[in-house]
């Protein structure tokens, strides 16, 4: 019993100082949030570069611990000013999901530079103070432990004292409560816009710093989930609310380590998603305020700037489908064929995203569990229960389907960016599950000797074989949806983009819609992760990422959001163009980084136009 | 009402050759849809004048491009002889106009005393911004009980009251309103209209958006009627008053 109790008096401090990090994180993504109605996505690169800054100050420099917080906050208060002037401040009067996605690609480009820079490899973080542990009544503490909480309660004061006394506090209340009317007093919103990210993403570096100095490590792709995170701890806390924030981190922090010490470590990241959704769907303006309505947003499910698609003529879509049908005749070189393949079956994923988020105006970043639902599926019914190739991949995209509805379907109230969060978060949830779920996906072994695709008796392993039997998928696939989307359910489909609240007057059943739309595109997304498994005989729950779900979303808006062609184009740029220079390879996301900021930037209607 | 001085340094009787304000020849446009069509009209120091114009003529625009929200497709606006379209809302307001917007717009999760101070943001003046908030409580004494309150939990009245003091404290040579008495009880209105004709004796010129024409032309000087972007009708507020055409048009609404 005393041991027991020990340990929970454990587990709570560890949760608290834990806590205290992401309430770092989150207050950051809260302000900005509060002032600039943006969610962040860059903001957990900007905590992974506090950590090397960090790293680097005390590793290469032997710079001594309170220079290395001083240089690790300049220089990420200067970061985020760059990413506010650079990649935000030219979009202030694009709708709100140009920016949230510049951040994306900024996130892209950080993180591929610091790979590039100090290699993808874990860096050990010495760390002086791990050494000093004390006794407190039977618990322990250690001194990072304090150096944590000190640096938190510090900061939190601090930034109190600053909302509430300061000249700049009072501009960046106001401007966050009401922007025209701060104006109005003559407030000058751009700067403090600009200040606003230079705070919060000081107190990003500085989570940063502290979590490597607890783990004793730093690396590239701590980065991610750190966003996750925030993002869990703000919307806990209610989006843009900072105090809120703060609570919603120290919970976040506690709820994971009381629930690592009952189910296992592997488990951690499951509950940040899991309360994430939950909350998301049930108090979307967090747990600390009755209101239940989510704050009115100006966008209904309306993506980027509408524009005319470019007209392209069907003898010539006719011509590029033979000519790709023709190409293994002609240039039967294996290396390209294999892109091409990779190519078709990505397409085929941004189909599906082109569906949801460019026709039906629903903004999906959780593409990539749908894929990976329906490998895992196919794999399980082949190997286990011994079915036909032709009949497991049928069957595994209805499972994608079905699995994909049940999970979003929580989420259909949620509109625009909240929508946008859910679907990143389920993406990530069903990734968590394949990890703990030994027993049916192996865990984090993953399954091997996935037996290749084959029809009725022909097996397709040779390179052309398999891209031959891609590109047939990605044509049916694109025939369909063609079909669907001009017809009155595509129409249905494109009112519910347009303005749901309109649609919902006319009498539109939103979650029917919703409901065909989002088992549309699980189904097609399933059918491409299951060919995928085959082809790679292997996949683990690493397979299909996130980074997938946004690199497709990438494709999507390089084509033309709602655009058919424009997302097999977008699909093919994107998956030869680091491959044709091959120099590149290495600098891929910084690419395609590149990229999605320039497009956002510079022609948000794609290549061949939205339709 | 309390008779606390507001007495301004540049008053009243500057002379009239020059107009505080002027727009010529506006034209604006939301994207493809044109609002403004040639708008000309000008306010003197010390004149209280109001638009008048029904629903979506362009009324709350023409506050916005005055105050910067929003620019102009063509022609210009002056204040105190200066071209002020093309400078940023806070430099306009730091010239000295202040603004009392639709729906009033109060920082909702602010005190009413950080909401009246918000007011003197762009002042540097501490002592003199220190006076005008003790005038403030003077004159709004429903306000000065409130001070601790948070200004989304005043009533639609006290709010506006608000709204007018914390334009006030900016010490602002021209107040643009739009639409005061919106949605208050008849006792506010009547409150509102009697403040905005006190401040304007000690010194404060006004210019005012509403659509309730029959009670803005009892405490206006001049007046024009906006119509589908264009101003159609202008001139001295007893003699719109009179015009058969404005009653016809705009007097039979909204009087209380
Ligand atoms: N930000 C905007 N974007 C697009 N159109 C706008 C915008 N603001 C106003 N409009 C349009 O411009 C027209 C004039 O609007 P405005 O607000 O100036 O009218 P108003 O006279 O103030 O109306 P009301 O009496 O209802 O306040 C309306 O048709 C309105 O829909
Ligand atoms: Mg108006």
């Amino acid at each position: 019993m005393d041991s027991l109790l020990r340990t929970f008096a454990d587990q709570t401090i560890n949760g608290l100082v834990i806590g205290n990090i992401y309430a770092f994180i989150a207050v950051g993504l809260a302000l900005i949030f509060g002032v600039g109605n943006l969610i962040n996505f860059a903001h957990g690169s900007i905590f992974m570069v506090g950590a090397y800054v960090g790293w680097v100050c005390v590793t290469w420099w032997g710079l001594p611990l309170f220079t290395a917080f001083l240089v690790t906050t300049l220089v990420c208060a200067l970061l985020g000013v760059i990413i506010e002037r650079f990649a935000l401040y030219p979009l202030r009067s694009a709708p709100p999901i140009a920016p949230l996605l510049a951040t994306i690609g900024v996130s892209f480009m950080i993180d591929q530079a610091v790979q590039i820079i100090f290699t993808p490899n874990p860096q050990a973080f010495p760390n002086p103070l791990l050494a000093y542990r004390f006794q407190v009544g039977g618990v322990t503490v250690g001194a990072i432990d304090l150096l944590i909480a000190g640096i938190g309660v510090a900061t939190a004061a601090a930034l109190y004292l600053f909302l509430r006394f300061t000249q700049w506090g009072w501009a960046l209340r106001a401007t966050a409560q009401d922007r025209e009317a701060a104006q109005q007093m003559g407030v000058d919103v751009v700067a403090v816009n600009r200040m606003t990210f230079a705070i919060a993403s000081a107190l990003g570096g500085i989570a940063g710093l502290l979590v490597g100095m607890y783990f004793n490590t730093v690396y590239p792709t701590m980065s991610f989930q750190a966003t996750l995170k925030g993002f869990a701890a703000v919307v806990l806390g209610g989006l843009g609310n900072v105090p809120g924030a703060v609570l919603g981190g120290l919970l976040l922090g506690l709820i994971e380590s009381y629930g690592v010490a009952i189910f296992g470590a592997t488990y951690r990241n499951l509950f940040a998603f899991v309360i994430l959704i939950a909350v998301l769907v049930w108090r979307p303006n967090g747990i600390f305020t009755n209101q239940r309505r989510t704050a009115p947003e100006p966008l209904t499910g309306t993506f980027i700037a509408r524009s005319r698609p470019v007209h392209i003529p069907a003898w010539a879509i006719a011509a590029l489908t033979v000519a790709a049908l023709a190409l293994p005749f002609f240039a039967p070189n294996p290396y390209l064929l294999q892109i091409l393949t990779n190519a078709w079956l990505l397409g085929m994923v941004a189909l599906s995203v082109t569906l949801v988020t460019g026709t039906a105006g629903q903004t999906s970043l959780g593409q990539a569990g749908f894929m990976a639902i329906g490998a895992y599926a196919s794999a399980l019914l082949t190997q286990r229960l011994g079915w036909p190739f032709e009949l497991s991949l049928l069957a595994s995209a209805l499972v994608s389907a079905v699995i994909g509805v049940l999970l979003v379907l929580p989420a259909f109230r949620l509109r625009a960016v909240y929508i946008a969060i859910a679907t990143l978060a389920i993406g990530e949830i069903v990734n968590q599950v394949i990890l703990n779920w030994d027993s049916l996906t192996n865990g984090a072994m993953g399954i091997t000797n996935i037996a290749p695709p084959s029809l009725f008796g022909w097996q397709a392993i040779r390179p052309h074989e398999i891209y031959w039997f891609t590109l047939v998928l990605l044509i049916l696939a694109a025939l369909v949806q063609h079909r669907l989307v001009r017809s009155p359910l595509g129409r249905t489909w494109r009112a519910l983009r347009e303005d749901e609240v309109a649609a919902q007057a006319f009498g539109i059943d939103l979650n029917r819609y919703k409901t065909l739309v989002f088992a549309v595109a699980a189904f097609i997304a399933g059918l491409s992760g299951a060919v995928t498994g085959h082809m790679y005989s292997y996949i683990s729950h690493e397979t299909f990422t996130n980074t997938t779900s946004i690199l497709v979303l990438t494709m999507v808006i390089l084509g033309g959001m709602g655009n058919l062609l424009g997302a097999i184009v977008g699909a093919v740029a994107l998956t030869a163009l680091p491959e044709l220079f091959r120099g590149l390879a290495d600098y891929r996301y910084l690419i395609y980084g590149l990229t999605l900021l320039l497009l956002i930037r510079f022609r948000p209607q794609g290549l061949l136009g939205t339709d | 009402m309390n008779t606390a001085s507001l007495a301004r340094t540049n008053g009243q009787n500057a002379a009239s050759t020059n107009p505080l304000l002027e727009l010529k020849d506006i034209d604006t446009a939301y994207g493809p849809i044109q609002v403004h069509f040639g708008v000309n009209l000008h306010v003197n120091a010390g004149e209280i004048v109001c638009l008048l114009g029904g629903n979506a003529s362009g009324k709350s625009t023409t506050m916005k491009i005055i105050l910067g929200l929003v620019r102009p497709r063509a022609g210009a606006v002056r204040f105190d002889g200066r071209v002020i379209n093309g400078l940023t809302t806070p430099q306009i307001v730091r010239l000295g106009i202040g603004s009392v917007p639709e729906s009033r717009r109060i920082f909702a999760q602010m005190t009413v005393r950080e909401n009246l101070l918000m007011g003197a943001y762009h002042r540097r003046d501490r002592h003199a911004v220190a006076e005008d908030y003790e005038r403030m409580l003077a004159l709004f004494p429903r306000l000065k009980e409130r001070l601790q309150q948070r200004g989304g939990t005043l009533s639609g009245g006290e709010q506006q009251m608000l709204a007018i003091g914390r334009a006030l404290m900016g010490r602002p040579r021209l107040i643009c309103m739009d639409e005061p008495t919106m949605g208050l009880s008849p006792l506010y209105v009547d409150r509102v209209l009697a403040l905005i004709q006190q401040i304007n004796t000690q010194g404060y010129t006004i210019f005012m958006v509403e659509q309730n024409a029959n009670l803005a032309l009892q405490i206006a000087h001049r007046g024009y009627v906006l119509q589908n972007g264009r101003i159609v009708m202008e001139g001295q507020a007893d003699a719109l008053l009179n015009d058969p055409e404005i009653q016809d048009a705009y007097l039979g609404e909204g009087v209380s």
